[in-house]
């Protein structure tokens, strides 16, 4: 049991919520500006994504007819706490403090949860745009969970624990998982960016064809919190993966003091979550969008069977090496 | 399963023109299509019969903005044949520089909206950027972006000079290397093909019978291009050639309108290297002689036929605009059927379509005098009550 | 059709529907009566193989309503087909079954000229708006603009 004073400091300012919502806009920020670079733009100065969030919340709620007004508010909002609350599993700055064995089971799931509040607020807009968005939403939710999570399981399969904060130290121990396990790498960024609904992959709000699908309603407050909720996906996600990937907060030799190896640890985080980042950003303004079918071809086709290749790869690989 | 009726336009992000289609979709795809066309309806043609030669050039102009210069060169070599006049080379060659570079605008702005329209933003970015080095040309030469307003009956309105010319030269090899990486790009670039390639195909009879022209008819293979087939202006002299491609969908489309910019840029070259001396216009009589004459001309998007009669005074008494646009809008609804509902956009964007140039006729204005308001309620229970077959979610 | 098509081998085939004179140097004008029309069309696609309808054009001149098509085929040459409808009941049939391309024209003109087209598939508004009044043509030549006239849209609107 940890001392709550510093529980609390964990949770609320570092590194926990306050981190997360500075870190969360840098990025946001960071994202927009490297896809503008690429595309000879100029790009947005850097305090955009926090002047739009504040602009947001002061914006006009507009609630179309007949549509439930308590679930359109409380809806963002539970999206929200699901991935700040997944958040605080993945370890930052050491090792997480809330870790238990299962908690990457947790974290998975509820990095899921925002996909289906959009489907859920599709669904009630009363809107025959959003229920398509909604529809394509959960559809490619099903494409790409499946290979997403069998890849992000494949480490824990090799470190033979559950928990990340214990995956973290064995790579440390051993060598990082992006060396042992590269399909899974590539099938990881690939599902990452489809639950972060961006291109190739962001048919569910495809703004030329269904004005912007599941979020066509939202407004006001309503949309600067999912937002922010896909905004702190991206951290968590980029943090997920360079975790179970890169080694996490962790440098793979020791150095003396152990706050020193902390604090550098913690900077090697920032670089490894910047670094999937920036992979992310390249496919993003490389590509045009595919259609839903498509995704359901290139998804089962080519992803599903390279995940299922890779655990197949890892259980030989535990047999013959790790555990022999 | 009922039917869903998901309504398209007239203000939808997908659409860069209003138009309405009223698709009947089972999941996504569409079984069946109502065209409702012409929300933007002005009136030119009632308009041009009330106004002299000079004063219509300008209103044949603003039929559309991006082939602003179909239009009007149409109109005016109608005019000028009808009169029996001979224009100096050095305007037509000045006309056929307008015209190519009109159309390079005009198919580097379709490349970027259809790659917008696939959620391709970096390529849009791209294109439109190179974009502005013809623009910077026109407005050099013209003065305008749009609406260049460089034809009089009888020639054209100013003369390029010696720096301009050198500086339109100059900005060329840019453009071609950009234009030849566009080709490259559409055909090896994965996320295109993939969007591109057999949506919204057209064989080669469909087209011919539903009378498709312009670049969607070339795509589809067949080889009508009215610089080549009734040659006009300085076309006859320029080395150049027809493009066509066999595939028939959006992917021949793009590859027909990236090798017509290839063209252009070499036509366009051709003729600012060759450009002959002389005056740029004839003086024009004020009335035109009674006749009727049919003028073709290729406009970006297809073949434009004018058909002006005259009766002797200085108005015509009828022209009928025929826009290619509107002679594509059958093989859109056409081949649109057993497509996704996702690939409406591309489909339609792949014709190129400009409303502007097809709805052109009267939505009057007399207002009676009386006022009053009408409520937001009112207005939707107006709508709602003319569409009582509508599937309201 | 391979080779140039010249006028005379065109005037002697046609020469039982109407007058045939050469306009342009691959323009071709005959001059036909309603009822042969849809014959004459039929006639050239067949023998001369022009496939292609360009536009049909409408004009009004002042005595009577004219109707001319425009096709083309792949020799380039353009025939005109031109006939004369009477200004009180103008009515032609259809040529959209054998050249689809007419039915939109048609549509256009029957909103701006009042012609009706017996056999059409579908004589619906295109080009003015659905609350526009029957029966007014607002491309003949002796229609004025009413101000006691409603022509659709939205009353009264308040700016």
């Amino acid at each position: 049991m940890t001392d709550p004073v510093f529980g609390l400091i964990y949770i609320l300012i570092f590194p926990g919520f306050l981190f997360l919502f500075l870190y969360a806009l840098f990025l946001a920020f960071l994202d927009r500006r490297i896809a503008a670079r690429m595309q000879q733009r100029v790009g947005p100065p850097f305090f955009q994504p926090f002047a739009d969030f504040i602009k947001m919340l002061g914006k006009e709620v507009i609630d179309p007819a007949g549509v439930d007004r308590a679930i359109f508010d409380a809806a963002p909002l539970v999206a929200l706490a699901a991935v700040m609350t997944a958040y605080l599993y993945v370890p930052i700055i050491g090792n997480s403090p809330l870790a238990f064995q299962g908690d990457l089971v947790v974290v998975l799931y509820l990095l899921s949860l925002p996909t289906i509040i959009l489907f859920l607020l599709g669904w009630l807009s009363r809107n025959i745009f959003s229920a398509i968005g909604g529809i394509r939403a959960v559809t490619q939710l099903f494409i790409y969970e499946v290979p997403f999570f069998l890849a992000l399981l494949t480490p824990a399969l090799m470190a033979g624990t559950w928990s990340i904060s214990e995956i973290v130290v064995w790579q440390q121990k051993n060598m990082w998982f992006i060396f042992l396990q590269p399909i899974g790498f590539i099938v990881a960024l690939i599902g990452l960016q489809a639950k972060l609904e961006r291109t190739p992959f962001d048919i569910p709000e495809a703004e030329t064809e269904i004005v912007a699908g599941p979020w066509t309603e939202l407004t006001g407050r309503r949309l600067a919190i999912m937002d922010l909720t896909i905004d702190i996906s991206l951290v968590v996600g980029s943090a997920l993966v360079a975790a179970l990937f890169l080694g996490g907060p962790m440098i793979p030799w020791a150095v003396t003091p152990s706050w020193l190896e902390t604090v550098i640890g913690f900077f090697l985080f920032l670089v490894k979550t910047l670094a999937v980042l920036l992979i992310l950003s390249s496919i993003k303004v490389a590509t045009g969008r595919i259609r839903i079918d498509q995704v359901n071809d290139i998804g089962w086709k080519y992803i599903a069977s390279a995940s299922i290749v890779q655990v197949g790869i890892v259980l030989v690989m535990n047999y013959l090496w790790v555990y022999a | 399963m009922p039917e869903v009726v998901v309504s398209i336009g007239p203000h939808h992000p997908a659409l860069k023109e209003p138009v309405n289609f009223k698709v009947i979709a089972d999941g996504e795809k569409i079984i069946r299509l109502e065209l409702d066309l012409s929300y933007n309806h002005r009136g030119v043609e009632k308009a041009a019969e009330q106004r002299d030669f000079i004063r219509v050039l300008p209103l044949m102009e603003r039929v559309c903005g991006i082939c602003s210069h179909s239009h009007s060169t149409a109109f005016a070599k109608g005019i000028e044949e009808i009169m029996q006049l001979e224009i100096p080379p050095r305007a037509q060659y000045i006309r056929t520089i307008i015209a190519e570079l009109e159309r390079m605008h005009s198919h580097l702005l379709w490349l970027g909206v259809a790659a917008h329209l696939i959620g391709f933003n970096t390529l849009f970015m791209w294109t439109w950027r190179d974009r502005e080095a013809v623009q910077d040309t026109l407005e050099e030469m013209s003065g305008n972006r749009v609406h260049y307003n460089m034809n009089e009956i009888g020639g054209v309105r100013s003369d390029l000079t010696p720096a301009q010319v050198t500086a339109a030269l100059a900005r060329l090899p840019n453009l071609e290397e950009r234009v030849n990486k566009y080709v490259d790009m559409v055909n090896y670039e994965e996320t295109m093909l993939i969007r591109f390639r057999g949506v919204g195909k057209l064989s080669k009879e469909e087209a011919l019978r539903y009378g498709t022209v312009g670049p969607t008819a070339r795509a589809s293979g067949i080889d009508y291009d009215v610089r080549k087939d009734d040659p006009y202006l300085a076309y006859a002299d320029v080395p150049w050639t027809v493009v066509t491609d066999t595939h028939g969908d959006v992917y021949g489309r793009t590859r027909v309108r990236v090798w017509e910019l290839q063209e252009s840029v070499k036509i366009v070259r051709f003729c600012l290297e060759n450009i002959p001396e002389g005056p740029i216009r004839v003086p024009a009589p004020k009335n035109a002689p009674k006749g009727e004459i049919l003028s073709r001309y290729e406009a970006p998007r297809g073949e434009l036929a004018h058909f002006i009669r005259t009766n002797g005074t200085d108005k015509v008494e009828r022209v009928d605009i025929r826009t290619p646009t509107l002679a594509n809008w059958t093989s859109v609804a056409m081949c649109l059927v057993n497509q996704n509902i996702a690939d409406i956009p591309v489909i339609v964007a792949a014709i190129d379509p400009c409303l502007s140039c097809t709805s052109r006729i009267t939505l009057l204005d007399t207002r009676t005098k009386k006022e009053g308001i009408m409520s937001f309620d009112d207005l939707i229970r107006r709508y709602r009550s003319r569409n009582p077959e509508r599937v309201w979610p | 059709m391979t080779g140039p098509l010249t006028l005379d081998m065109v005037a002697g085939k046609m020469k039982d529907f109407g007058v045939t004179e050469q306009v342009r140097r691959n323009r071709i004008r005959i001059t036909t009566t309603p009822d042969t029309v849809h014959d004459t069309i039929r006639t050239v696609q067949a023998m001369f193989g022009f496939d292609r309808l360009i536009t049909i054009s409408a004009v009004d001149n002042s005595r009577t309503l004219e109707l001319v098509y425009h096709l083309t085929g792949p020799h380039r040459m353009v025939v005109s087909i031109a006939v004369e409808l009477p200004r009180d009941l103008p009515a032609i049939s259809t040529v959209s079954d054998i050249l689809p391309p007419a039915a939109i024209y048609e549509r256009q003109i029957h909103d701006l000229f009042g012609i009706v087209f017996p056999g059409h598939p579908g004589l619906a508004r295109i080009v003015l708006n659905e609350d526009w009044p029957d029966n007014e043509y607002p491309l003949r030549k002796d229609w004025k603009p009413n101000p006691d006239t409603f022509y659709g849209g939205i009353k009264g609107e308040k700016i």
